[in-house]
């Protein structure tokens, strides 16, 4: 079994399925101030101790003194490990007065000197400015690995590559880990992805992992996968209580524990108000309750709540409601999931409504995998036996009919589909709600009408 | 370091353990000098199989280090070789490797095995556990 170091921060672990192979190469690559120094030191400090040295080696890019100054601003950097278990050295200030073709003989002279365990080349990419030919570069990097592979000793070599380098560049070829870590810029909107490029000898999570740098360094939030194993089967079906007068009675089998269901409906149509009522109802019966909102804080959930007459406080304290909130500004989605699921988790909740998946939908990079997203929470969701409502508004206005409602096909992957309309009746504007869809069982399929009054919301029945 | 001062499986003539190392990676050798000479030992070299075993008949080291990987005859037949040898036979062998071969190592002879990349801190307990073993031997005869 291959031996693992941990990385460190946050997540990277879990995408590396247990740690960075030791006694390898990792490239740590990536564009300008895509955070690689910073997921450096961080691996670094987090493994030195006076029995696993640390070696940082910076060459010509930047001054050593920048190195520290810049690692200084995080709560990982121990300024008492500097000089006692993290070292650092000026190897460009070295291979400029014997040349770049003492490489590895200089880096070998310092593995003899401080015996490190782990070892840091930032920037290596840099080196390459001082590399005349294709044979040259080759050999340089040929030696530098025979060096590396000889002592005991997990490599990382750092460099601003961009992706068109991975082929070309013979760091690539020696590496057993490549990890890229990218930015993903549209208009004025900036998110930040690691991805495992190469890994040797061990298994990794596949894809774009979302990631944030944080004063604590880095996060990362491993990309939300379907679960490896199918929900457990339970043949006797519990139905739950959504909390909405006259919605349950309109699925002769009941709203199931563990379904998803999806709220479709224009604005104002009384989605969110449906989704405060479901979880509302599952605090009131003791099952903790999670609402996920991305417009209003919990503050502001809270007022709209009190001001429906419900006494919402006692349920907040005692942890059997919880508002979780996620400004859309600066989200992603991915990292939206591991808070959620760390939560659900950690807390036991049973109950969750996401208001609305337009937020998170909007925080994709691509609709692929917004798609691929929701299937998957879906069925974690189906996993961890949590009844949930989501919410989707919808740009037609009056009531409409047919499966696909949504655009990302999110209707065809719920378990049960609910969708809200206005009806005009003369001059007046009825809300109406009707159940397009319920998985397992037989439901009523007129439509009703949705009635919304200072004390919430409640269907009732058309005559 | 020179070799013309040994005697048949005796110390250096400054009472030094003599190890002869096959190995033909140049930062592997430098590095396996420079542990080895730190914790007293004499380290000679031979970058094949052939080599080493007429080396190994000339200088009659107390030790011998072999990677399975080298040129000519491996590490493997090296060690066959010299235990099936009565004037070799004596000579500890640890086969230090990249490649996972303890049992082939044992099958072939071999006194200790260790797995690559270099650990100086296993490197230097293996050898003085072989260390002790040829004194222990030479104490009971």
């Amino acid at each position: 079994m291959t031996q693992k170091i941990s990385a460190g921060a946050t997540g990277l672990d879990e995408v590396l399925m247990g740690g960075i192979p030791a006694n390898t190469i990792t490239v740590l690559m990536g564009a300008p101030g895509s955070g690689k120094t910073i997921l450096a030191e961080q691996i670094a400090f987090h493994n030195a101790s006076p029995e696993t040295p640390v070696l940082y080696l910076t060459t010509l890019a930047e001054p050593l003194e920048k190195f520290i100054a810049h690692g200084d601003s995080y709560s990982f950097f121990d300024a008492s490990k500097v000089g006692v278990s993290v070292f650092y050295e000026d190897l460009g200030y070295m291979i400029r007065e014997t040349g770049i073709e003492t490489l590895a003989e200089r880096v070998t002279d310092l593995l003899i000197r401080y015996k490190p365990k782990l070892l840091f080349i930032d920037s290596f990419k840099a080196l390459h400015e001082l590399l005349t030919s294709e044979t040259h570069r080759r050999t340089v990097i040929y030696d530098l690995a025979t060096a590396l592979s000889a002592y005991q000793c997990t490599s990382f070599l750092i460099g601003e590559y961009a992706p068109g380098m991975v082929t070309q560049l013979p760091e690539f070829a020696i590496a057993d880990v490549v990890l890229n870590m990218m930015r993903h810029i549209t208009n004025v909107r900036e998110q930040r992805f690691l991805r495992v490029e190469k890994i040797r000898g061990s298994d990794s999570i596949p894809g774009m992992h979302a990631f944030a740098i944080t004063a604590d360094g880095i996060k990362i939030f491993p990309r939300i996968l379907t679960p490896r194993f199918a929900p457990t089967y339970r043949p006797k079906v519990e139905r739950v209580n959504t909390g909405i007068k006259g919605l349950d009675d309109m699925v002769a089998e009941g709203f199931w524990r563990g379904s998803t269901t999806l709220i479709a409906g224009p604005s104002g149509s009384g989605k969110t108000i449906m989704a405060l009522h479901f979880i509302r109802q599952g605090a009131l019966q003791d099952e903790r309750s999670l609402y996920l909102g991305f417009q209003e804080n919990p503050m502001q959930m809270a007022r709209i709540m009190h001001n429906l007459g419900w006494d919402t406080e006692d349920l907040i304290s005692s942890g059997k409601l919880e508002l979780m909130y996620c400004s859309p500004v600066e989200m992603q989605m991915d990292q939206v999931a591991a808070e959620l699921f760390g939560r659900i988790r950690a807390g036991k909740i049973e109950r969750v409504a996401i208001d609305s998946l337009d937020d998170l939908e909007r925080s994709s990079v691509d609709k692929q995998r917004f798609a691929d997203f929701i299937y998957a929470l879906i069925q974690w969701f189906a996993v961890e036996n949590v009844t949930c409502m989501q919410t989707v508004e919808l740009s037609h206005l009056f009531a409409v009919s047919g499966v696909n409602v949504t655009q990302e096909q999110v209707s065809n992957m719920c378990d049960n589909l609910v969708v809200l309309g206005f009806n005009t009746d003369r001059d007046e504007l009825r809300r109406s709600v009707r159940i397009l869809k319920t998985r397992g069982s037989s439901h009523d399929e007129r439509e009703h009408t949705l009635e919304i009054s200072g004390r919430g919301a409640v269907v009732t029945k058309a005559k | 370091m020179t070799s013309k001062s040994r005697t048949a499986g005796t110390l250096t003539t400054d009472n030094r353990v003599l190890i002869l190392v096959v190995e033909r990676n140049p930062a592997v050798q430098r590095l396996e000098r420079y542990f080895l000479e730190q914790a007293g030992y004499s380290v000679e070299f031979a970058d094949d199989g052939l080599s080493a075993l007429e080396r190994a008949r000339e200088l009659k080291p107390e030790i011998l280090v072999a990677e399975i990987l080298v040129p000519a005859l491996d590490g493997l037949s090296l060690c066959r070789a010299l235990k099936a040898d009565a004037a070799t036979s004596h000579i500890l062998v640890l086969i230090f490797s990249h490649l996972h071969a303890e049992d082939r190592a044992l099958e072939a002879g071999a006194d200790a095995f260790l797995i690559k990349p270099l650990n100086e801190k296993l490197l230097i307990e293996t050898v003085e556990t072989l260390v002790s073993k040829v004194r222990n031997e030479k104490g009971t005869r």
